[in-house]
């Protein structure tokens, strides 16, 4: 700084390139990329997550349910798995993501003529679920269009952030214990990278079964151009422990579900009004109300647990 | 210059920058747009009509009261259901933008007012092929007017439809069914391509479905409703014991592609083209109700208490009604009563 004491035109001149310094800085530092935005194609090593909470059968802590999500819920049965014609039913997309089989495979399609990305597409390994995320602005299909268990994607760049918006998805679960999202859901995803890591925040709403929007943010990636993806083929099924046209549910009130009964008690403790969810119990205020919740003594029976 | 001018320009700057890095652009034509939260996916506007192709020969038209299924070719038109009355001139000009042959089949799913109400003036539109000569009066099809298009549905459609000998028929003579099936189907081949009409008691004791094998599409009329609860008519032979069997049927026709989804798609008498696990979710929500009303029936309880308890809860929000010509109530009224309660 000695050199701005020295007299005012030298002041002058410094100050100017101090001036253009600290623009060309904030220039780097602030713009957003060019058009090409972050490179998010490669295939992404899940890391670990947690997907069903305390993995207690019947607990929905943290979810967001409506009174109709809690009741849904509370008539679902495990044998639901073994219906016939959802044997090959899979983990919809954004619930894949969650899931423990979730390496990604994400790739661009590109335009020839324009060389400008026109979708991402993406493979999840949970039973071979794909998803296409249009980014040439098209919009939204009708209403009355087939709805899909990925539903329809659009999206665009927020920054550095891809932010893809789904529709056109068919009903489908959120957790397997039986809390399920409506055909009525949309789904906001908000995708970054960075550096080799992936992260991918969820917003689902859903007017039907919950009650608040329900935000999921444990689902990160590591980049493994050495990742094997494994085929995950299905094939419908005709014979089941489940008689094909029986629907197992348990009648309202008669759930055998270890989630549901007061007296047990999930690794945790976890009080029996938590373990009901709702949207009170996102919230960190919530943990000490919890502390003043008689806690459940009795241990879950083994294989009611994760 | 001094530090705060340095300072003061910096942020003037760096507010501009990331003002502008929090616009929300995409590469494509709508850059520069802020998106639209929540997205807007409709339907038609009241009165006015949507066409949707479905697959192969089949389109729909969505919004003249019961879904209409148009199958298409050289060989002509052949509509599933007609809408209602009212509708009928915009529906006279959706199936142009489909095809501009001749309307020769029109086959009744059921007999409730927005599936046949247009049944006359949109079936006087059409002509039938003539068998043999035009003035030939023997034989199967000797009867049939060829001055307008066929109209096909099960036998006990057409007596409700006509009512009674002496009393007032719910529909013009003219769109009352003039080829009727009393055996489980009814087959034709039309625009190359296989048709074959399922007698499928539900609703009614006529209901049929509707299968083109060719183009694998499934016209399920009222059976399906992905806008509400089945109307049940007991009256008309209507039961949810026969509904639940028929969505049953249905899942057997409709075989998914993978992953439990698409392959045969399914038309429902309301709301969106479908497939096998929209049917699948549809028959475990009705068999479920069924299965309450019938527990809640076996312990005693009265209609008053079964409506009371709420049995259809947790469906209410996406299919239930508080008003119109189907309410949730009215839907339990039909279960009740056709468990042989009342």
């Amino acid at each position: 700084m000695g050199a701005m004491d020295s007299g005012g035109a030298v002041r002058g001149r410094t100050g100017a390139r101090r001036i253009s310094a600290i623009a060309a800085l904030v220039l780097a530092c602030a713009v957003p990329p060019a058009a090409a935005q972050v490179e998010l194609s490669g295939s992404w090593r899940p890391l670990p997550r947690n997907q069903d909470g305390s993995g207690m059968t019947g607990d929905t802590a943290g979810v967001p349910v409506s009174q109709e999500g809690r009741w849904r819920a509370d008539s679902w049965s495990p044998d639901d798995f073994d219906v016939a014609e959802f044997v090959c039913r899979p983990h919809a997309w954004d619930y894949s993501l969650e899931g423990p089989l979730s390496p990604l495979r994400l790739w661009p399609e590109i335009d020839r003529n324009t060389q400008k990305i026109v979708a991402y597409r993406g493979h999840v390994n949970m039973m071979e679920q794909e998803t296409t995320i249009w980014m040439d602005g098209r919009p939204h299909p009708p209403a009355n269009t087939l709805h899909t268990w990925s539903g329809f994607s659009t999206g665009e760049w927020d920054g550095d952030t891809l932010v893809v918006t789904t529709t056109h998805l068919k009903e489908a679960y959120i957790r397997r214990g039986g809390l399920m999202r409506s055909d009525q859901s949309v789904v906001r995803t908000r995708w970054r990278r960075m550096g080799d890591y992936l992260q991918a925040t969820s917003i689902l709403y859903d007017p039907v079964y919950l009650a608040e929007p329900y935000i999921r943010t444990t689902m990160m990636w590591i980049n493994d151009p050495n990742m094997a993806m494994a085929p995950y083929p299905c094939e419908e099924a005709t014979e089941t422990a489940v008689p094909r046209g029986t629907v197992p549910h348990f009648l309202p009130g008669e759930s055998p579900l270890p989630g549901l009964n007061p007296k047990l008690a999930d690794g945790y403790a976890t009080p029996y009004d938590a373990r009901l969810g709702g949207a009170q119990t996102m919230y960190p205020e919530f943990v000490t109300k919890m502390k003043g919740m008689p806690k459940p003594t009795v241990p879950a029976p083994p294989g009611s647990v994760e | 210059m001094s530090s705060l001018r340095i300072a003061a320009v910096a942020g003037v700057l760096l507010a501009g920058l990331l003002g502008s890095s929090h616009v929300v652009f995409s590469q494509g034509p709508a850059a520069g747009r802020q998106a639209v939260w929540p997205p807007r996916i409709q339907g038609p506007a009241p009165g006015d009509l949507q066409v949707l192709p479905v697959r192969g020969n089949v389109h729909v038209i969505i919004g003249a009261g019961a879904n209409i299924t148009v199958q298409s070719g050289t060989d002509g038109i052949l509509l599933v259901d007609t809408g209602t009355a009212a509708m009928s001139g915009k529906v006279l000009e959706a199936m142009k933008t489909i095809s501009t042959r001749p309307l020769r089949y029109i086959v009744n799913t059921t007999e409730f007012e927005d599936h046949v109400g247009g049944n006359a003036a949109i079936a006087d539109t059409g002509e039938i092929i003539p068998f043999r000569e035009p003035n030939y009066t023997a034989g199967p099809q000797g009867a049939l007017d060829i001055t307008k298009a066929s109209v096909i549905a099960y036998y006990t459609m057409f007596h409700r439809l006509a009512g009674p000998t002496g009393g007032t028929p719910k529909i013009p003579e003219l769109g009352w069914p003039d080829n009727t099936f009393s055996i489980p189907q009814k087959r034709l081949y039309f625009n190359d391509e296989p048709v074959v009409v399922i007698h499928r008691p539900s609703n009614t004791d006529g209901n049929s479905i509707v299968l083109f094998r060719r183009s694998d599409v499934v016209s399920a009329g009222a059976l399906l409703d992905l806008t509400g609860y089945p109307r049940i008519d007991t009256a008309a032979g209507g039961s949810i014991e026969t509904l639940v069997d028929s969505l049953n049927g249905l899942i057997d026709v409709t075989v998914p592609a993978r992953n439990a989804e698409g392959g045969t798609l399914v038309i429902p008498a309301h709301g969106r083209i479908a497939d096998h696990a929209e049917v699948v979710y549809y028959r475990d929500m009705i068999t479920i109700i069924r299965d309450r009303v019938a527990a809640m029936a076996r312990k005693g309880m009265t209609l008053a208490q079964v409506k009371a308890a709420r049995p259809t809860r947790e469906y209410d929000k996406r299919y239930g009604s508080t008003t119109g010509t189907w309410t949730t109530e009215m839907f339990v009224d039909a279960v009740f009563r056709s468990l042989g309660k009342s």
